[in-house]
């Protein structure tokens, strides 16, 4: 993105040039890739033409002024569509922009549209989006992952330069290390969800997709730091890139828990993150066998606290202020027939299961269970990083699954084995791309730090992504 | 296996109009859930409180300051039907006698 903004900077390219660059990407990619639910192309070249104006004015916003970006789906975006890719949606146009959206859109950056996902990013694969599945850049059979595939699709598939995706459970890192992209979860409360449509609102993450960990930083950057509308936003911390020097590598301790080794993860992805393992090793980190052995329990409780809160998210869609309605000649009966036109299936299924899990006879026994057992993973979370820098596993079992594969829901469930925990930890964690297996498709590594380390997870990954090099490079002929 | 009379009223409560089919399917889903997390339910759990945010912090109230509000024709815009100014919804009162 330096180049980028270099080539901006001393007018050798223009914004209406690089938006227009993607805007053909995008049309020539998406009727096989559907990474887009909304393309925004109007917008963004007037918002391109606005961004050339300020730079020949000496006006310019910040260095990334006039640079494109894609927003998933259930950020609103003022004025521009934000459906969730659920039917319930299909039509509604937020009068307001999400916390994030504004903080971009103020240096400058065009949202050149918004990206499709798991319905209310439910989901592991984009197969419950309301508009169609977004396939795997890298073979067009697999799925991109999700629930933010949209967001990682684009960027890996060249369409836009960086993304903004939401992560729950694994939304963000599963699909980066199925597409080959950098995907960083943040710690809880560092990135403003206002406007940002709640899942789990105690679960919920917003975070930066892009090629290079130093982009997925810069993004990072642009978009974290307190904000008084958002109730659960951490005290005044801003985030700058790193130097980039690499000497903190000496004595780094590097956490690796057995249990995300070994039984059940394909022998591909464990020894390419081994062989990324040794060579942080090679330069001088030291590898310290850990045991996070709540691990076991880190996907019933997401489970029951996810469909929990979604449950009560999801109750304000009633069909009265915004969205589908199914007239009735009740308003119980309004409500009931207008949700069950506009959700789907996988919706519906996790509304029923926390519906369960809050019920009066079930409450103790679930939820509050849950909540209690999601103290003691924390606490076996927060022992570790007493004795290690970061913790290192692979972000999934296996590479990207085939496009209908996963049958049953519990089955789905399972993609964010190693993923949930830091989401109920609240610990930021990267997916940083460590190579390919032998049919062609990205393998990813997460690196989980402790609360506010954002800073050393990017240092790590940046070595990984040296070990293992980037592909491609967008406007490299300019160069 | 959860009753099907379970089902249905989960499905009343969360405002949900379900087919037979669905009731059928989710009758299955919620069993296959609950059995799969019983090994939540073997924890030991008596010496912890619950978490309910992964990052420690306490609520904190807003000053009651009046600000600026959405513009109510833009937000009633939205809306499947509205009337002088309001969100019309079937009637929920009824008329006395």
């Amino acid at each position: 993105m330096r180049r980028l903004a270099h080539l901006l900077e001393t007018r050798q390219i223009s914004s209406t040039e690089v938006v227009e660059h993607y805007l053909a990407e995008i049309s020539k990619q998406e009727p096989v890739l559907n990474a887009f639910i909304t393309v925004d192309a109007e917008g963004a070249l007037a918002q391109a033409k606005a961004s050339d104006r300020r730079r020949r004015e000496g006006q310019a916003l910040s260095p990334w002024d006039g640079i494109p970006i894609a927003v998933k789906d259930n950020i609103s975006t003022k004025g521009l569509k934000t459906t969730c890719a659920s039917r319930f949606l299909a039509n509604y146009v937020p009068l307001f922009d999400a916390e994030v959206v504004s903080r971009l859109k103020d240096v400058g950056l065009s949202i050149i549209g918004k990206t499709n996902l798991d319905e209310f990013a439910m989901g592991s694969s984009t197969e419950y989006s309301a508009y169609g599945v977004t396939c795997n850049p890298h073979d067009h059979e697999r799925v991109s992952g999700g629930s933010s595939g949209g967001s990682a699709a684009a960027v890996a598939a060249g369409e836009v330069p960086w993304s903004l995706g939401t992560d729950t459970g694994g939304s963000i890192r599963q699909p980066a290390s199925f597409c080959g992209v950098v995907g960083l979860k943040p710690t809880y409360g560092w990135v403003s969800r206002y406007g940002v449509v709640a899942l789990a609102p105690s679960l919920d993450h917003v975070g930066p997709l892009a090629r290079t960990v130093e982009d997925a930083a810069l993004l990072f950057s642009l978009i974290a730091g307190p904000d008084p509308k958002d109730a659960t936003s951490s005290d005044a911390r801003e985030f700058s890139i790193p130097d980039w020097d690499e000497s903190f590598v000496k004595g780094l301790k590097i956490g690796v828990p057995e249990e995300f080794f070994g039984e059940g993860i394909s022998p591909e992805v464990e020894g390419a993150v081994r062989d990324c393992l040794n060579a942080l090793e090679g330069w001088g980190a030291e590898l310290v066998p850990i045991s996070l052995a709540t691990n076991e329990y880190a996907i019933d409780t997401y489970l029951t606290l996810v469909t929990a809160e979604a449950s009560s998210s999801l109750a304000r869609y009633d069909g009265v202020r915004y969205g589908v309605r199914i007239p009735a000649e009740d308003s119980n009966t309004m409500f009931a027939r207008s949700r069950s036109a506009g959700f789907g299936a996988e919706v519906k299924r996790r509304i029923m299961l926390g519906t369960y899990v809050l019920s009066a006879r079930q409450y103790g026994a679930y939820y509050e269970q849950a909540q209690k057992v999601r103290t003691l993973i924390r606490q076996d979370v927060l022992e570790a990083f007493k004795q290690v820098d970061v913790i290192i596993t692979p972000t999934t079992p296996s590479t990207a699954f085939r496009i209908g594969a996963k049958q049953s829901p519990l089955e789905m469930y399972l993609s964010d084995l190693f993923t949930a925990m830091a989401n109920l930890c609240g610990i930021p964690a990267l997916n940083v791309p460590c190579g390919r297996d032998s049919r062609g498709l990205p393998l990813g590594m997460q690196i989980m730090g402790g609360h506010f380390q954002e800073e050393l997870l990017f240092r790590v990954a940046r070595l990984v992504e040296n070990h293992v090099g980037v592909e491609g490079e967008v406007f490299s002929d300019k160069l | 296996m959860i009753d099907r009379q379970e089902v249905m009223r989960m499905a009343r409560l969360a405002r949900l109009e379900l087919s037979d089919r669905e009731i059928d399917q989710y009758q299955k889903d919620l069993t296959s859930f609950l059995s799969s997390g019983q090994k939540l339910q073997q924890v030991d759990v008596s010496a912890v409180e619950g978490t309910s945010h992964a990052v420690a912090m306490t609520h904190e109230l807003r000053k009651d300051a009046v600000g600026e509000s959405l513009p109510q024709a833009e937000i009633l815009s939205a809306a499947p039907e509205a009337m002088d100014g309001f969100f019309k919804v079937p009637r929920i009162v009824e008329e006395q006698e």
